[in-house]
């Protein structure tokens, strides 16, 4: 036993451990018979999958910690693509999401889920999105258009991040947008004149571009933001997307 | 690689429908029920055919029952102008254990889970309208999980009844019965303060 045991050590020592990193849990469920899977956005490690071993028993302590939309510090280990959690410890200061700002959460993570590939760090995304989350812990349950301008900023963080973000002041043709002017999206090329009253306003795209990320401007980008997601989410919609609008039909 | 004759690999195959359970599981349980106890085992599948046969659900409740009405359902003493909606069967067994509750309820059998793709169309919402809209119904105790989807179909759930003119409440969460602060969770802690009541 003694001498299959030192390896075994040596083993555990050269696996990569990752200690009290900042992160949120972004999706879970059980896994196995006893553990559950989480997908983690973690601060410094980006998009991960850990398995949280025991988490699915009766009377865990884990799942009172292991919460989304909650601050948590995460430990774990493995060299593989399936992490191993060793410890988390719950951060505090943000309150538990309820209401509209709730689902509004499951549309961010949504999104991260369909677009943020996993093992890919993303630190100044992961900032967007604990101010998003943040942002709508403070709201109230039922919020008006509050939750847009929130919405608006992340999606555009993750847009730039991920480096789909056009640059603002031109169009697909190469020529300077104006600010009377009103703009489509068009998916491969860039941002092109549209006749629609639909289309955004010259001037907003001027405001996103000169990093004004006011309330009045990020209003105005929402159907454009909604053609450069969708243009990237392909033929599946985004469930979250529809559960709003089945919400808004009640 | 030994050899598994396929009417066992079929029969762990079989019990791997279980939550929870796993390839071992499933080969521990097919052992055990063939060279332990194979009485138990011709008691299961009969018991398992008897309820894939009999059993429906109810009428009212949407609960499991062999009837076309629950027991619960069919029992004129109880509240009728209280529903308590829970998730699944057993959630509603959990809430009758506590005596605390006279009235009458409904079962999901699930919950809205948007990064699922479970959506509104995935649970018994439909029903649930037409069976809180009997014009007995005065308020709607949602009892839903307090996990992010548990919240988010509440949520979508009072909404709709709001809408419809409906009462609604939400059972309330916070500390354990006997709960000492020193051995709570913090979570739970912090959740309790932002709930709070005034008295
Ligand atoms: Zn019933």
């Amino acid at each position: 036993m003694a001498v299959a045991k030192k390896p075994r050590r040596k083993a555990l020592a050269d696996t990569p451990r990752v200690d009290a990193q900042p992160a949120l849990v972004l999706h879970q469920q059980p896994y196995r018979e006893t553990s559950r899977l989480l997908d983690v956005f973690s601060r410094d490690h980006g998009r991960v999958a850990i398995v949280a071993r025991g988490a699915q028993r009766p009377g865990s302590q884990a799942r009172a910690v292991l919460l989304g939309f909650q601050p948590l510090l995460l430990s774990w280990f493995g060299a593989g693509e399936l992490k191993t959690l060793h410890a988390a410890e719950w951060q505090g200061g943000i309150a538990q999401l309820a209401g509209l700002p709730l689902l509004c959460g499951f549309y961010l993570n949504e999104l991260l889920q369909r677009l943020l590939p996993r093992d890919a760090p993303n630190p100044p995304l992961f900032a967007a999105y604990f101010e998003a989350i943040q942002a709508l812990s403070l709201l109230p349950r039922e919020p008006g258009a509050e939750v847009e301008p929130i919405l608006r900023r992340f999606e555009l963080a993750l847009l730039s991040s991920l480096g789909y973000a056009p640059d603002w002041r031109i169009t697909a043709e190469g020529q300077a947008v104006q600010p009377r002017q009103r703009y489509g999206f068009e998916p491969g090329s860039g941002l092109t004149p549209s006749g629609t009253r639909a289309g955004c306003p010259g001037e907003a795209l001027l405001a996103l571009a000169a990093g004004s990320l006011e309330p009045q401007w990020l209003l105005q980008v929402k159907p454009l933001m909604r053609q450069m997601i969708a243009s990237l989410i392909g033929a599946n919609p985004l469930h979250t997307r529809q559960l709003l609008i089945d919400l808004q039909r009640l | 690689m030994a050899v598994t004759p396929s009417s066992l690999n079929q029969l762990i195959e079989a019990l791997r429908v279980l939550p929870g359970v796993g390839p071992k599981s499933a080969t521990r349980m097919a052992y055990h029920l063939l060279q332990r106890d194979q009485g138990g085992a011709v008691n299961l599948a009969h018991a398992l055919e008897y309820a894939i046969a009999t059993l429906k659900h109810c009428r009212h409740c949407n609960t499991f029952t062999e009837a076309e009405v629950c027991d619960i359902c069919a029992d004129e003493q109880r509240d009728h102008s209280k529903l308590c909606v829970v998730e699944m069967p057993t959630d509603l067994m959990m809430v009758e254990q506590t005596l605390a509750f006279h009235g009458l309820y409904f079962v999901l059998m699930g919950r809205l889970s948007p990064l699922d793709g479970i959506g509104p169309k995935d649970i018994a919402l439909e029903r649930l309208l037409t069976r809180a809209s009997d014009g007995e119904v005065q308020e709607v105790v949602l009892a839903t999980n307090f996990t992010v989807e548990g919240e988010a179909t509440a949520h979508y759930l009072s909404e709709m009844l709001r809408a419809r003119g409906l009462s609604v409440s939400r059972i309330a969460r916070g500390l354990p019965v006997g709960g000492e602060l020193e051995h709570v969770d913090p979570g739970t802690l912090a959740q309790a303060l932002v709930e709070r009541r005034h008295l």
